[in-house]
């Protein structure tokens, strides 16, 4: 065999391979150029999940007529000049790989008029090669019909799957886009039928009832705009679901990276991060969360496909994630949804009309209000005003106070349950969760300042565990140890307990050891260096905590409502269970037919 | 049953065995007190199986008999009688007490007294006795220290070990330790030790007040049981069954820092630094230098609060922090005008005594500030 320069077509196919992996792809390349080329309004059309067809249609400021040949071949773009540009790319593609990709391995119909220009070409390209072309009159913009994709690729054209998950996959692709570009009218057919049709007003919160439909759209928090460092400058926009809202897998999680979407799982991470504790076990949130920050501290040049992006601080913009969505989640909470932020001000009231009749830019839509005059909205499933600081950060105690309405204690239903009166109605509460909650808060904010006080034993305690328990306690140790419990190896699978936490020093100390050391390798690793510490703690708190069947005092009970009050998170216990619920007045008034 | 007795000794004598009365039972009988005449007194008896609490009151006995009656309202209505002879009539065939005072009638449906539990009374020539000062004084200095935690029931109790001519009693949970020997009257041929709930010693201490006589202890082996007899109160207890940790061992034997600084103005630093440190660990700081012990509390919400007393030290500095309400607790015990904390490193117990006192010695374990 000798070695010799694959021909160019050949060479096109390959390259293709990595841009044009099924017909979603190219509707991203395709409707990425739209975007990049200046539309507001965007029509997409597929036959057979796009096999057959994918046209799309917009009114961005088209091709210039010398330009369109060249517009196909390899490493021909209009958005990069120096290698320079690469540092700070403001535009979707760059790369000048799309169309060639695209046109190798279908039937191509490009119809294009430039802004400028009175008439329109229609070029006409199969392989790669182009067939035909001609001059005509077009509207201004671009349309290109793909027709026959990887006709002459077989081997890709048996992996496509049915029409249906294909024209889900491109379903995912353009609704996300619809949300992240509100001011863009977007119109998606599939065999003649509409699927998706946004305004293009520039309202995300239309964009998001067209998308999720009105139930999850209308549920969606706005994440306020928050700057993680002012030096740095990332902004972090979108919707994210309230904690009652919740999915079995990860796919609702959206971001998008200065106007691009993107896959991050450390992104991804940080975001069911911000929920930490406040959904239950194993469900993941629903999140728009859309990223703006200066393009050259992101690196969009990673993958062909430009799905995956490198931060150049990931750990900044993982913080400020993080921090915007758990402040939104925790300015509003579940059992919030009837217990209403007090009246707004007159003043507030104005702001609010004026906000309502102001026309939302979405590309920066919150910073030009003022935090402390921002519009309080009036309905209950939007976020209240971002006071709230992030929950590593002190929340004034005004701020914590407000969580939840003050509450009376009315007494104690089977043992389980407390119920209390607040100024709107009943609350009822799980004492067990309540009190799991409280623990961990005490537990968690001493942690995270970083003085755990421990208590010394007067005499050590000698904990000796199963064989395979102890081998699980031991890689512990070191984080029991920051978390004021000193305990050490005593051989064999022994263990002395010589200090406990100065907030656990009640707790039994075999039985502390016993439940650490049980099933531990059932809990994932993680990418967070503090997750240890946490679960440890939550497993202590859920051991500590008064169980169902407990009976309270009254003045056990106004303890635990009072510390419940003082909690950040009142509403949900470590492990995202409900704490509380209310019955409105309207509501009882209501059951009671009054 | 026929008999009168003053209104005031009776009211005083149910206020006595009234708490031995328990708020939750299931079995009705323990929610009556026992009225029974004995030897020309009233006898007056309650009990919830572990403390029973016995209490003769003076009367004019006219015919013997015995009854129970609901202990609550039976106590409510006496208490709100005048200071006036009270005379009490059982019918024995309803088991009905009629009751008059005065101008006031009243009956209480009872039960036979037959069904009441026996309550031990203590044989004649009781084995071991104290005077009641002593062990006034000893309860209050080591009851507080036991532990509240129902899962290590040896804790809850006070340790009590009679021997020669001295009774120790002993008590810890876990982060301190008190304490506290008192001479017996009579030297005692056996050692003998016994676990006894705290709760019944707080009970004792109660009941023992003021009285000036001696106090008279004695158990009842097969029953496991141990019986304090006071002046007109028998209380008996169960015991704690277990063995109680060998608490010599945790008394440091060396230290290198004494201390001697006043109790009250020790308290009183305490007491304000617990003011800041009043979050769920209670954390003080004692700064040692020379010739001087700074007592402060940091607390990160609040704000942070420092007293600085004259003390005399010997040895080197020293920073060590406590447990702020255990602090309060010891120096409330004591009762000389001058303490003495003995150290030796932020991570060694530290001893606690009255200057002057050696019968008493409390051991308290400092806590740590974790990074």
């Amino acid at each position: 065999m000798t070695i010799r320069l694959l021909p160019e077509d050949v060479a096109a196919r390959i390259a293709a391979g990595e841009v044009v992996e099924r017909p979603a792809s190219v509707v991203k390349e395709l409707v990425e150029n739209s975007l990049d080329a200046g539309a507001t309004r965007l029509e997409i059309e597929t036959r057979t999940g796009g096999q057959s067809l994918i046209r799309v249609r917009d009114n961005g400021q088209g091709i210039p007529q010398a330009e369109v040949t060249l517009a196909f071949r390899r490493h021909a773009t209009s958005k990069l000049e120096t290698a320079q540009d690469l540092e700070r790319i403001r535009t979707l593609g760059f790369r000048g790989e799309a169309l060639a990709s695209i046109a190798s391995v279908s039937r191509v119909t490009c119809t294009t008029r430039y802004t400028e220009e009175s008439v329109g070409t229609r070029l006409r390209l199969e392989g790669g090669k182009v067939v035909s072309r001609q001059s005509l009159g077009w509207p201004q913009g671009t349309e290109l019909r793909i027709e026959d994709l990887f006709y002459n690729v077989p081997a890709r054209r048996k992996f496509l799957r049915a029409a249906r998950t294909e024209r889900k996959h491109i379903d995912a692709f353009i609704t996300r886009y619809a949300i992240a570009y509100p001011q863009i009218a977007f119109s998606v057919m599939h065999d003649g039928r509409q699927m998706l049709l946004t305004a293009g007003r520039g309202d995300v919160r239309e964009a998001l009832l067209a998308v999720y439909g009105t139930d999850l759209g209308n549920s969606l928090l706005e994440i306020p705009a928050v700057f993680a460092e002012p030096e740095l400058p990332i902004q972090v926009r979108g919707y994210v679901g309230p904690t009652t809202v919740h999915r079995a897998n990860r796919g609702y999680i959206t971001l998008f990276v200065n106007g691009r979407w993107i896959q991050d799982l450390r992104l991804t991470y940080a975001v069911i991060q911000a929920y930490h504790t406040l959904l239950p076990v194993k469900r993941y949130p629903v999140a728009f969360v859309i990223i703006t920050l200066p393009p050259e501290e992101v690196d969009v040049n990673v993958h062909p496909a430009k799905t995956e992006v490198r931060f150049h601080n990931g750990d900044d913009v993982f913080r400020a994630v993080q921090r915007a969505v758990r402040g939104t989640v925790i300015a509003e909470a579940p059992a919030a949804a009837t217990w209403q932020a007090p009246p707004p001000t007159a003043q507030q009231v104005v702001h609010q009309r004026l906000a309502a009749l102001r026309p939302a830019s979405p590309q920066a839509p919150l910073p030009e209000i003022a935090p402390a005059d921002r519009p309080r909205p009036s309905q209950p499933h939007t976020a209240p005003a971002f006071e709230a600081a992030p929950p590593s950060e002190s929340v004034p105690p005004q701020a914590r106070a407000r969580r939840l309405p003050p509450l009376r204690v009315v007494g104690q239903v089977s043992t389980m349950f407390i119920v209390a009166e607040g100024p709107d109605g009943l609350y009822l509460i799980d004492q067990h969760a309540a009190h799991e909650r409280i623990l961990y808060e005490q537990m968690v904010s001493a942690w995270r300042q970083g003085d755990i006080p421990s208590q010394a034993l007067l005499e050590p305690v000698v904990v000796t565990l199963p064989a395979d328990d102890a081998a699980r306690l031991e890689p512990l140790l070191p984080a029991l140890q920051t978390l004021g419990m000193l305990v050490e190896p005593f051989g064999g699978a022994s263990f002395l307990v010589r200090s406990l936490p100065a907030h656990w020093r009640d707790a039994d100390p075999q039985m502390l050891l016993a439940d650490l050391a049980a099933n531990t390798e059932t809990q994932a690793p993680s990418p967070v260096r503090l997750e240890l510490e946490e679960m440890i703690v939550r497993r202590i708190c859920k051991r500590l905590a008064v169980k169902g069947g407990q009976v309270l005092s009254r003045e056990e009970m106004d303890r635990l409502v009072r510390d419940l009050e003082q909690t950040e998170n009142p509403r949900t216990c470590p492990h995202g269970r409900p704490t509380i619920i209310q019955i409105s007045l309207e509501q009882l008034a209501h059951q009671f037919g009054r | 049953m026929e008999l009168s007795c003053l209104q005031e000794n009776l009211s005083k004598g149910l206020s006595i065995v009234g708490r031995a009365v328990p708020s939750r039972t299931t079995m009705p009988i323990l929610r009556n007190v026992l009225l029974a005449t004995d030897h020309g007194q009233l006898k007056l008896a309650a009990t919830n199986l572990e403390l029973g609490i016995v209490h003769w009151v003076g009367a004019r006995v006219e015919t013997d008999g015995a009854v129970t009656i609901p202990a609550r309202n039976f106590i409510d209505l006496v208490n709100s009688l005048p200071a006036e002879q009270i005379a009490l009539v059982v019918d024995e065939e309803s088991q009905t007490l009629r009751l008059t005072c005065g101008s006031v009638k009243a009956s209480f449906r009872g039960i036979d007294a037959e069904e009441f539990p026996v309550i031990p009374e203590p044989q004649d020539g009781a084995e071991m006795a104290v005077e009641a000062g002593d062990l006034r004084q000893a309860l209050s200095q080591v009851t507080f220290a036991a532990s509240g935690d129902e899962s290590h029931k040896v804790l809850t109790g006070v340790l009590a070990e009679f021997e020669g001519q001295t009774l120790t009693l002993a008590s810890a949970d876990g982060f301190r330790l008190s304490v506290r020997e008192i001479p017996l009257l009579h030297p005692i041929p056996q050692p003998l030790s016994v676990i006894i709930p705290a709760r019944a010693m707080a009970e004792l201490a109660r009941i023992i007040g003021t009285q000036e006589e001696p106090v008279e202890i004695s158990t009842t082996q097969p029953h496991n049981q141990v019986l304090f007899k006071l002046q007109d109160t028998v209380l008996n207890t169960q015991l704690i069954d277990g063995k109680y940790p060998d608490y010599r061992r945790i008394i440091p034997q060396e230290h290198t820092i004494t201390v001697v600084v006043g109790r009250a103005e020790l308290l009183q630093a305490c007491k304000r630094a617990e003011i800041f440190a009043r979050d769920a660990t209670n954390i003080v700081k004692l700064a040692i230098g020379d010739g001087e012990l700074t007592v402060e509390a940091d607390s990160a919400e609040m704000g942070r609060g420092s007293t600085r007393l004259e003390a005399n030290v010997e040895g080197p500095e020293l920073e060590i922090a406590f447990n702020v309400r255990f602090l309060i607790d010891v120096l409330s015990a004591i009762n000389t005008p001058q303490v003495v904390l003995e150290l030796t490193t932020p991570t060694n117990p530290g001893v606690i005594k009255g200057v002057g006192d050696e019968s008493f010695l409390h051991v308290v374990m400092p806590m740590h500030l974790g990074r």
